[in-house]
């Protein structure tokens, strides 16, 4: 209650504070007599609050961004000092361990990465050019003039290796690259070169980002890598600090207050300003004497720092952003993201909890399902015109979508309404072996009782629960179902629905080789016998094998639609014993089959064929009930440059500047 | 019992005190699920990696893989040598945390409980000794108003007025700013002042009551009579007994809003102090630095109680050690 009761006022207070008339300049410090006015107003509009009590809650955006803006005091002006401010205070600035997005902005103000994408998704090499001619072996090379803080010197190829063999591939370190550089094997080629040998080719592998990697002194790392020294390398305070950086990043951090931010100067040093092949703009960056993040939790509180000027940028929650477009002072960027909105379906044994059988097993039921949700009026509706629809497993911006015409547009035009999804639905029972029809409009079980579903949201997230009441709405009118929508923690859901640590197990030999699979890791699958090896919490086996509660649909989790680098999708899809398949989703197409074909793509052809034909089947089949990209939207102050709407937002940060 | 001896009773027993405290926090913290293991676990499934691998790496990583007992004891051992840990959450050690928070949220609760245990009785007195009149319903409406707002609310409503609006505050705190400077005390007006008028309505209306009943005592009548102004009769004979059974109250309340309101406090103007400390040590499961916080609160309830007790006889000698 007392939640819900502090969202909805700081809903109603974010709400203030961007209907806020910003028309004209005033000094700041001069208070006119309109301004006493609306301090007067809100004393009404606050007791009004307290007595409707209508509210529907707020919070709308995730508050997570990180986001830029400039300190407005007395001493300094906008051009003098860069200030972001972030949501969220950082766990550790060590760029070892680093797995945080916020603290990742935070370690880039002061020390660059390997690589990065431009606008156009052109790799740019910042410390390391990468080539191959297969896919499998890569070849770094290392940038020369970079310089490590005293007493490192230069960064050499010997810096990388060591760091990737003794740290990220050791046993002991635990760094967060770990995963990343598992059976790869790194050899020293030069002194500004060294060679990546992949297990298997990979034409995307800049695009994983599995081989960004930060410079760390050899030197600074040997006492911890010979007494193994997990601690003392996760605690060690030049690498906290970053104090090694040298001329590595725009910026060097002059502190790390925890739970206020980070405060940096200008590194006069920059080694980007002596690089010819990226824009000139270069040449003189970065363009603020100094930087700062602050931290900033309240997103009501953040919203009034970027409107007095005291930051640049602040995420701005869907709902807020038309106060904010007739704005003199601050634009607001729509930037596309890859993280979709789509319905779970529960293909296992307790989905589908309202007769025999599991009608979402059918293919044209999912498809019937699609067809029911006006995917625009969802994105009217509830995301204010600031998401894509969503069709296949891809973002329209990733140049591995497949041409509209290759693919259904379930949801929308002449592929949306009643008698669609109810074609589509009749299509489905005439596969289900179970008597499933139409009682007038509503859809009936065997008995003759009408379809009830239930569709879980996360507790307290508002923009889901629309979405979820949408789409109950939606499929009562169109198919006839009844949806229950139901609240819960997203802890949870996770722990109790969506996975589970309680699944059985295959027998393995001394060497961890399969020996013998239990029969209940074991179906048939489009008529061949398909077997779990390694079940994971996450795809504990086949249908049968279930979580600990009943479920049937959910809006809970989204997921990345990995854009760069599509193949990494096949952890959500490469046939039924995919890594990631707590739906129990079983491709009616040869999943494998392409993702092994654009694993082995020796061009960027014959991996685009492969990866379109893929999207084209899972547009197709329906795997999740796709529906939308909500789009990230960001308000900056006016004169910035450098912001893109564009989802490589932020590679040029050091150019940033105002006009 | 001497004066000395009580004390140092009292001082054993809070050490008891914490000790039992502590094992409980520590136990309870134990017994709940790591919500790092599970965000790496989901993380890992996302990226496409193995949950499994990931939970075990962050279990070695956090030190959970260790038996329960040795944890404490580590613990334990740590908190008697002054080493209070490593936190995880904000990579620094435990006292380091602690001690930099402690010195935001001084600069605004040191203010603030001078203002409330000055400001509460005077207005309670003022308010029993013009009882009824439009003073005293003022002020008592200014108690119920403050009481009743919540802090979080009326912080960003006066942040939006002052701070956004009419721009005299930044709308963020600025840990730049000298402890001793008219900066620092212009950033600080809003949240004293929130939580001033958050914790002065429950003092005012008990000191307004308590005060009420002793206006017409016997003593006062003396007073009155002997021609003793009216300040010195309320000063020294209504104020000091009243005062006595206020302070159980006033420690006790202080230190139950210290925590809550300036956590929301904290949140809504920025400020890094001790209850986004605690919170979010809490939230992550940080268990040296929840331990660390919680050790620190148990010794300020300890030490508060302490005083509290030694107050009773100062201003009421008839009180004693004895008994005890």
């Amino acid at each position: 209650m007392i939640v819900s009761l502090k969202f909805f006022v700081y809903a109603f207070v974010a709400w203030c504070m961007s209907s806020r008339d910003m028309e004209d300049g005033d000094d700041p410090r001069h208070v006119n007599r309109r301004q006493w006015l609306s301090a007067l107003g809100l004393a009404g509009a606050v007791t009004l609050a307290g007595c409707s009590g209508n509210g529907g809650g707020g919070g709308g955006g995730d508050g997570n961004d990180t986001d830029d803006g400039s300190d407005g005091g007395d001493a300094t002006t906008q051009q003098d000092v860069y200030a972001t401010a972030s949501a969220a205070s950082f766990t550790t600035l060590n760029p070892i361990y680093n797995t945080e997005n916020g603290a990742g902005n935070a370690i880039a103000r002061t020390l660059d990465q390997g690589y990065t994408f431009d606008e156009n998704n052109e790799y740019v090499p910042l410390l390391y050019d990468m080539s191959t001619e297969d896919g499998e072996v890569w070849t770094f090379e290392v940038r020369e003039g970079l310089e490590f803080s005293d007493p490192y010197g230069e960064v050499t190829a010997s810096d990388f290796v060591y760091l990737i063999q003794e740290v990220h591939q050791s046993s002991w370190a635990n760094s967060a690259a770990t995963t990343s550089w598992q059976g790869v094997t790194v050899e020293e080629t030069g002194e500004y070169e060294f060679e990546a040998t992949l297990e298997s080719p990979s034409l995307l592998w800049p695009e994983s980002y599995d081989p960004l990697l930060y410079p760390i002194p050899q030197e600074l790392l040997e006492p911890y890598v010979e007494e193994e020294d997990t601690e003392g390398l996760q605690e060690d305070e030049e690498l906290l600090e970053l104090q090694f950086a040298g001329n590595l990043g725009p910026y060097v951090l002059d502190e790390w207050q925890r739970d206020a931010g980070t405060r940096y100067s200008r590194n006069d040093d920059y080694y980007l300003q002596d690089v010819d092949e990226l824009p000139d703009v270069f040449n003189d960056a970065p363009y603020f004497e100094e930087a700062e993040i602050r931290v900033i939790e309240e997103e009501a509180s953040r919203l009034g720092a970027l409107e007095t000027g005291e930051v640049d940028s602040a995420a701005i929650p869907p709902e807020q952003v038309e106060s904010y477009q007739n704005s003199e002072e601050i634009y607001v960027n729509r930037i596309p993201q890859p993280y979709n909105e789509k319905i779970s379906v529960n293909m296992r044994d307790n989905g589908w909890n309202t007769g025999p059988g599991n009608m979402f097993r059918h293919t044209p039921f999912r498809q019937a399902m699609a067809a029911a949700i006006d995917k625009e009026g969802l994105i009217q509706g509830v995301f204010r015109d600031f998401a894509e629809t969503h069709f296949t497993w891809q973002p329209r911006f990733s140049e591995f979508y497949p041409p509209e015409e290759e693919i259904p547009q379930f949801g929308v035009g002449e592929n949306y309404g009643s008698e669609v999804a109810r074609g589509l639905a009749e299509e489905a029972f005439a596969e289900s072996e179970y008597d499933y029809g139409f009682d007038g409009d509503a859809m009936v079980n065997p008995d003759g009782d009408q379809i009830q579903l239930d569709i879980y949201h996360s507790a307290g997230q508002d923009t889901e629960q629309l979405m979820a009441d949408f789409i109950a709405q939606e499929l009562g009118e169109n198919l006839g179902i009844d949806v229950t929508v139901e609240a819960i923690d997203g802890t949870r859901f996770n722990n109790e629905y969506w996975t589970t640590s309680d699944f059985p197990t295959p027998e393995t030999n001394d060497e961890g080789e399969v020996t013998e699979v239990p029969d209940e890791l074991v179906d048939t699958v489009n008529g061949e016998e398909v077997e779990w090896t390694a079940p994971t919490s996450t795809n504990p086996g086949p249908r049968n094998v279930t979580t600990s509660q009943d479920w049937d649909m959910s809006v809970v989790f989204g997921l990345n639609t990995y854009p760069r680098n599509p193949i990494t999708n096949n952890a959500f899809f490469d046939g039924p014993t995919a890594f990631y398949n707590p739906v129990g989703y079983y491709p009616g197409f040869d999943a494998e089959s392409l993702f092994e074909q654009a694993q082995a793509a020796t061009s960027q052809e014959e991996l685009a064929d492969a990866l379109v034909e893929l999207f084209a089947n899972l547009a197709e089949e329906q795997p999740y009930i796709m529906l939308a990209f909500p789009d990230s939207t960001v308000g900056y102050r006016e004169g910035l440059e450098g912001p893109i709407e564009n989802f490589s937002n932020g590679w040029n940060l050091p150019a940033w500047r105002y006009e | 019992m001497g004066f000395g001896r009580y004390v140092t009773a009292r001082v054993l027993w809070a050490g008891v005190v914490s000790l039992v405290i502590t094992t409980i926090t520590f136990l309870l913290l134990s017994a709940a699920p790591n919500p790092d293991v599970q965000q790496a676990a989901t993380q890992a499934a996302l990226q496409g990696g193995n949950p499994a691998e990931a939970t075990e790496r962050v279990r070695e990583l956090r030190g959970l893989d260790q038996p329960l007992y040795v944890r404490y004891f580590d613990f334990i051992r740590g908190v008697y040598t002054l080493d209070w840990g490593w936190s995880e959450s904000r990579s620094q050690p435990v006292l380091e945390a602690v001690g930099s928070a402690l010195y935001y949220t001084a600069q605004y609760s040191i203010p603030w409980t001078i203002l409330t245990i000055i400001l509460g009785p005077l207005v309670g007195v003022y308010s029993a000794a013009n009882m009824y009149s439009w003073k005293d319903h003022a002020a008592t409406g200014f108690a119920f108003f403050g009481y009743a707002i919540p802090n979080f609310f009326f912080g960003i409503i006066l942040l939006l007025v002052f701070g956004v609006w009419l721009q005299f505050i930044p709308v963020t705190y600025n840990t730049d700013v000298a402890v001793f400077s008219v900066e620092n005390a212009v950033q600080l007006t809003i949240p004293v002042f929130v939580l001033v008028t958050g914790s002065i309505g429950a003092v005012m209306r008990v000191s307004r009551n308590e005060s009420a009943e002793f206006q017409n005592a016997d003593f006062m009548k003396t007073a009155k009579a002997k021609g003793v102004s009216p300040l010195r009769a309320y000063a020294y004979h209504v104020m000091r007994p009243t005062l006595v059974p206020l302070s159980t109250t006033l420690v006790g309340q202080l230190l139950a809003l210290f925590l809550g309101s300036s956590l929301l406090v904290e949140v809504v103007f920025a400020i890094p102090g001790l209850g986004r400390l605690t919170y979010k040590a809490l939230i992550a499961q940080d268990t040296n630095l929840v331990l660390g916080t919680t050790l620190f609160f148990t010794f300020v309830a300890v030490v508060g109680n302490l005083l509290e007790d030694i107050v009773f006889t100062v201003l009421d000698p008839r009180i004693s050690y004895d008994d005890r």
